[in-house]
């Protein structure tokens, strides 16, 4: 949706002319195992989805629910060991490809965020995503576990990171809200997982009467595939856009 | 999108601002009413393509009223027998008094006939071998009882068959002739014969019967049951045969002479469960059962009939013409030992239903002559050979006779028909030969002294062959599509797509100033064109109507094509260029594609939904994004409360047969009712006093609540909504008999006058508070005060106007005007024509209609305040929202691309009896209600918190208006385009045409309400802030 004609590179010395400061794309930290995991993050979610596809249609709620508790290992993973933490100095390019002095030093510093950010993920992303899939058109009067479920997925794929990376920091959520951040790994994690449940609904109505068009597992492909090709699409071919609503 | 109106140098000093302002205005005018007249002509384009591709593809039956009758044969009777004798026979001797014909609705003729997996192979079924007693009897008992396979003519749906079983001729969607309410049959039928003949008709079940046939049937006896609900597959079966075995009594004699039953289990059961479930199974053992009580029960005298009237599919569904749908059976049974069989090889009913079958069509002439009635005057079938030949197999000469009244009655309609139809007698010709050898072989016969059962034989054959060939005839004119009167239909549409698109987003510079061109040379286009087609329809072999319609269409676009050239400078091609103009083509583009599919178009009430709530988002992380902290909270607010109450309306729906089991109507007080639950009762009191509030805080907002707004919103709106809602009350007080003691009539005066002081406040009080208001501004004076002059008196005030504010620098501070409600003249100003349509939209939908109208009206208002914060006014996005809001809501009014939810008994809302045209266009106002307000709402958003002065907003006005209709003009002509294609698609009488017709007939509505209630209303509105602020 927000392809082509919207979206436009922004010069990189020159700041737009707004009071807020303007963020930018979020870079890798710069040891091989971030780039490393951060390169085995996608595969290992798209293999985890093609194994348990057979299982989550046939049982869409155990496996969901059994399925989370490993994401949420599996995001963890991915802001401690790729992601500089919030207020942490961004890593020097001129570091790259140098082994950090000792990652076990600051081993605190980056589990703490990671674990918060999780937690706010859980207690407030999951909550309003559910509100937001309702307000989408899921089912109301049935069928809650399986929304709360995909809510679940959905803000576990779309938000650790964004909480790890920016923290609380309000007035770069609602630069996130109002999708002004600039495109980087992080931000288009997140988008492509959005984009990608969008997408997911279209083949619900189709009378094809397969078991795999039933509530949810067509969003949750979606989430999935977006998650991980938004995060590939923004953190290499368009890292540093910004959508242009206005 | 950018016309340069807002850059366009600033008018040099006049040399009188009088003579200026009054050149203005008289120019805004005359631009104004040439607007009005280029929207009429594109309508009237549309409506020409709209008439041609119809004509080609609804290619209707004309209806004729003739009656058979009893004592006037169609041809000369032989042997003596004389015409016009109830007791023997009209036409011919009758064999039997009494009938009890009945319909199992949807059986097909493979679950009558004995299965054997072994012989075929096939896996064995749950509907196989449940139902064997049809079967038994036939070959049991040959000379009681035959069982054939019995087609019907698609649309497989069971009104249209009841249609074809009475009615002996082929269904069309659209019977021309239909009356109003569409259902009852007004030509010659099997019912109606029967009652003119003094015979006492009794029904029993699906009440679809008294739709067709209201006030034919014995009241005391007769029970209707409700066919609508599917999921029920025991009360209507229970009911038929609980009333119908005490008829069946001796004591009973003399009651009735004919039952029409209709049990609805099996096709219910195939709905809910398909065909091969124990459902099934059971359903038909228990009709087993019942009919071989039946035989035990009836007497010798009586005929009884059992058929469906239709198949199914192998999901248990039906409508469309594959076999399995068309594929019924047919069984007569009586005790008289009359039926017979011309070949021995024929006692065994056929073993599938492609052997020997008869069409539905024939049991018309069949009963018809066998109760001893005229044949139905449209009748095409003919006699079926079982019935006449006699149980010895040999009455060719009975059969040869039925025959050939038979066919001298078609023969007779069919003269008729031509001579109405203005048929060519190239349709017919085949015909003529026909008819003289049949004439000739029953010559021979009856100048032979002992004619051979040969002889008869090749008569009857004769008769049957004319018959025969004449029905290959109706069928190939009803129901052939005319590709060319459809390809010249989808030319026009897509010709005043294109230049409807190139005028609204492809034109940069003042559209006002474009009009006039493109008007020119629009009508000078539609003459020629016009004229062309006038010559060249004179060649006979062309339609002249056809060829006018389409030359003056053609020539009109092309010439509107022309118009444009002088400007070409600024236009651009017409593809969008930001991300809101994307997103707008990309709905509709996915809305136009998604109508090729049956089950996009199935459910897209839930597709609307979902594209409002992604715009919703979009609109509120736009607003999240902005500076300014007030644009921001009134974005994101009002985005919020877009968002919720597109959801909250999304709550109330009534589903369409298809969507099935996977939704439940909440519309009405249950999924099989057409009446408002009581609680329900409440929305209308709920929206009286909310709505006048809601629209009030949009006005107090820019200090607009003053003058005129105040009577109207605050006082008239109010006090009609209370009588919109004291109208429901009393409507439901007379459903539900509340007060005995009052009698109905004066409940229905009551409440016939409440709905018309209603439509008068509406249409009456509220156009006229919307001509003649003043701008809902107020100026106050305030003191001096040190402070610099606030900034709404920046704009230096028009000379001309009656507002002055002393602005020179004054050695000290004095008292200034500050004028309230500046902000928002023309937006406000404007928004009173909506609010007067409101209450007459209001008051002709169902209370549940009410409360999702008012939500609508919310929404509205929330994307004009949106579209201002982010100051997209000129984008396509207003328009495409208020486009999609309007398709929404018809689905959240208990509305369905389907026939069958249009909401007839609503005409009665303000007037007790039919009056044309009020009575068609209340059903308009109910049925399109939302995309009507949509429609009227749209010159909203140019001109939402738009300065008083402001040049070149007539342009903007049609630009939006424009872009509003190009939505609803690309769904129409994707339905059209797509009707045509999938014209041999199986769901096409069920979904593709249906949609195609309410997206033609809503793009028409739309256009009509656009110009002359939108574009002519803004005239007014921008007259009167012209008048105190000067002309820009």
């Amino acid at each position: 949706m927000s392809s082509t004609p919207g979206i436009k590179p922004i010069p990189a010395s020159k700041p737009a002319p707004t009071p807020l400061p303007q963020a930018k794309p979020t870079e890798l930290l710069h040891d091989q195992y971030s780039f490393l995991a951060a390169n085995l993050h996608p595969v290992i979610l798209l293999s985890g989805l093609a194994l348990s596809f057979n299982r989550l249609v046939q049982d869409p709620v155990m496996t969901l629910a059994r399925a989370a508790p490993v994401v949420i290992i599996l995001q963890a993973l991915y802001c401690f060991l790729c992601l500089p933490s919030t207020g942490q100095a961004p890593p020097q390019p001129k570091n790259k490809w140098k082994k950090q002095a000792k990652p076990s030093q600051d081993f605190g510093a980056r589990a703490v965020p990671a674990f918060l950010s999780l937690l706010l993920t859980i207690t407030l992303t999951i909550p309003a995503l559910f509100l937001v899939l309702i307000f989408f058109g899921a089912p109301l009067t049935t069928h809650q576990a399986h929304t709360i479920l995909l809510a679940a997925h959905l803000g576990l794929l779309a938000t650790p990171q964004l909480f790890y990376v920016h923290g609380l920091d309000v007035r770069v959520w609602m630069q996130a809200a109002s999708l002004q951040l600039p495109l980087d790994e992080v931000y288009g994690m997140s988008l492509g997982a959005v984009l990608g449940a969008w997408f997911g609904a279209v083949p619900i109505p189709l009378d094809w009467d397969r078991e795999w068009q039933r509530w949810p597992v067509t969003v949750l492909v979606g989430v999935y595939v977006g998650a991980c090709l938004g995060k590939v699409v923004g953190g290499y071919l368009v890292k540093g856009w910004r959508v242009k609503l206005n | 999108m950018a016309d340069s109106a807002g850059a366009r140098a600033p008018p040099q000093e006049p040399q009188d601002p009088k003579a200026e302002n009054k050149r203005l205005a008289v120019q805004f005018k005359a631009q104004h009413a040439l607007m009005v007249g280029f929207f009429t002509l594109i309508a009237i384009f549309h409506a020409l393509g709209i008439y041609l591709f119809c004509s080609g593809f609804l290619l209707s039956r004309l209806v004729l009223d003739h009656r058979s009758e009893c004592a006037i044969p169609p041809v000369e009777l032989q042997n003596g027998f004389t015409s016009g004798n109830t007791e023997k026979g009209c036409w011919h001797p009758k064999s039997f008094d009494k009938a009890v014909v009945v319909i199992v609705d949807a059986l097909r003729y493979d679950f009558t006939v004995p299965f054997n997996g072994n012989e075929t192979g096939q896996v064995e079924q749950h509907f196989h071998n449940a139902f064997p007693v049809l079967h038994e009897t036939s070959v049991r008992e040959p000379q009681n009882a035959f069982l054939r396979p019995f087609i019907a003519d698609p649309p497989t749906t069971t009104l249209q068959r009841l249609k074809g079983l009475t009615t002996g001729t082929l269904p069309t969607f659209i019977d021309a002739g239909s009356n109003f309410a569409g259902t009852a049959i007004d030509e010659d039928n099997l019912v109606e014969q029967l009652v003119h003949a003094g015979k006492k008709v009794v029904h029993l079940g699906d009440d679809t019967w008294h739709a067709l046939f209201p006030g034919y049937f014995e009241p005391e006896l007769t029970k209707p049951f409700d066919s609508f609900n599917v999921w029920d597959l025991h009360t209507v079966d229970n009911g038929v045969t609980e009333h119908l075995f005490p008829l069946l009594d001796k004591s009973m004699a003399g009651k009735w002479d004919v039952i029409f039953g209709h049990y609805l289990g099996v096709d219910h059961a195939g709905h809910r469960y398909g065909p091969d479930h124990p459902a099934m199974a059971d359903k038909l053992k228990q009709m087993d059962d019942v009919f071989r009580d039946m035989i035990e029960n009836i007497d010798d005298d009586t005929l009884l009939v059992v058929m469906g009237d239709h198949g199914m599919d192998i999901k248990g569904d039906h409508g469309g013409e594959s076999d399995d749908e068309i594929e019924a059976a047919l069984w007569m049974y009586s005790k008289k030992g009359l039926f017979g069989r011309s070949d021995k090889a024929f006692i065994q009913p056929p073993a599938t239903a492609k052997d020997r079958p008869v069409g539905q069509i024939d049991l018309v002439p069949t009963l018809s002559l066998l109760l001893g009635l005229p044949v139905p005057f449209n009748n095409l079938g003919q006699p079926i050979e079982e019935a006449f030949i006699g149980n010895d197999g040999k009455g060719f000469a009975n059969l040869a006779e039925v025959a050939r009244l038979t066919a001298a009655q078609i023969r007779r309609y069919q003269g008729e028909y031509s001579s109405v139809r203005k048929l060519s007698d190239l349709a017919t010709s085949p015909l003529i030969p026909l008819w003289s050898s049949a004439q000739e072989a029953w010559q021979r016969v009856q100048e032979t002294k002992r004619p051979s059962v040969d002889q008869w034989k090749s008569a009857y054959h004769a008769f049957t062959a004319y018959q025969a060939e004449n029905l290959r005839i109706c069928r190939s004119l009803w129901a052939r599509f005319d590709l060319v009167s459809m390809t010249m239909g989808i030319t026009v549409l897509v010709g005043s797509l294109a230049v409807l698109a190139l005028f609204s987003r492809g034109v940069m510079s003042d559209r006002g100033a474009l009009t006039p061109l493109l008007l020119g040379w629009g009508l000078a286009g539609t003459v020629i064109g016009g004229t062309v087609g006038t010559t060249v329809g004179v060649v006979p072999a062309v339609s002249f109507t056809q060829v006018t319609a389409f030359g003056a269409a053609l020539g009109g676009v092309l010439g509107m094509s022309m118009g444009f050239y002088p400007a070409r400078e600024a236009l651009r091609v017409p593809y969008p260029r930001t991300f809101w103009g994307g997103l707008s083509a990309l709905t509709c583009v996915m809305l136009c594609i998604g109508f090729a599919s049956n089950s996009f178009t199935i459910w897209e009430d839930e597709q609307l939904l979902f594209f409002l709530t992604s715009y919703g988002m979009l609109m509120l992380a736009a607003s999240l994004g902005l500076e300014d902290t007030a644009d921001r909270n009134t974005g994101a607010y009002n985005s919020i409360s877009f968002i919720v109450a597109t959801r909250l309306a999304s709550v109330f729906r009534l589903c369409r047969e298809e969507q099935m089991p996977f939704c439940r109507s909440t519309y009405y007080a249950s999924a099989t009712s057409s009446t408002s639950a009581t609680w329900q009762l409440a929305i209308p009191f709920i929206v009286a006093l909310t709505i006048p509030s809601a629209i009030t805080y949009f006005y107090h907002r820019t200090k607009n609540y003053q003058a005129s707004a105040v009577i109207w919103i605050g006082i008239a709106l109010r006090v009609g909504l209370v009588f919109v809602a004291l109208y429901w009350v009393l409507d439901a007080a007379d459903d539900g008999d509340w007060y005995p003691s009052i009698s109905k009539a004066l409940l229905k005066t009551t409440r016939v006058s409440l709905a018309q002081v209603t439509m008068a406040l509406s249409f009456a009080a509220g156009y006229a508070t919307y001509i003649w208001a003043s701008p809902l501004i107020a100026v106050i004076e305030e003191p001096a005060a040190p402070e610099a002059a606030p900034p709404s008196l920046v704009e230096s005030p028009d000379p001309s106007g009656g507002i002055f504010t002393s602005f020179a620098p004054p050695p000290k501070p004095r008292s200034k005007l500050i004028i309230l409600g500046y902000a928002n003249t023309h937006g406000t100003r404007y928004f009173l024509l909506p609010g007067a349509w409101l209450l007459a939209l209001l008051l002709v939908q169902k209370p549940v209609g009410q409360g999702t109208l008012a939500l609508c009206m919310i929404s509205i208002l929330n994307v004009l305040e949106i579209i201002d914060a982010n100051n997209l006014r000129r984008s396509a996005l207003g328009p495409t929202v208020l486009a999609l809001l309007g398709s929404y809501y018809f689905f959240k009014t208990g509305h369905q691309a389907v026939l069958s939810t249009i909401q007839w008994e609503t005409a009665f809302i303000p007037l007790k009896t039919i009056q044309y045209p009020f009575s068609p266009l209340v059903v308009i106002l109910n049925t399109f209600g939302p995309q009507i307000l949509c429609a009227i709402a749209v010159p909203a958003i140019p001109l939402w918190k738009t300065r008083p002065k402001y040049p070149g907003l007539l342009g903007r006005v049609a630009g939006a208006v424009a872009t509003h209709m190009l939505f609803y003009a690309a769904i129409a002509v994707a339905t059209v385009v797509e009707a045509a294609w999938l014209r041999r698609h199986l769901m096409l009488y069920r979904i593709f045409m249906p949609r195609m017709l309410m997206g033609t007939t809503v793009l028409l509505v739309v256009e009509v309400i656009s110009t002359f209630v939108a574009v002519m209303g803004v005239r007014w509105s921008v007259t009167s802030v012209a008048d105190i602020f000067g002309w820009a």
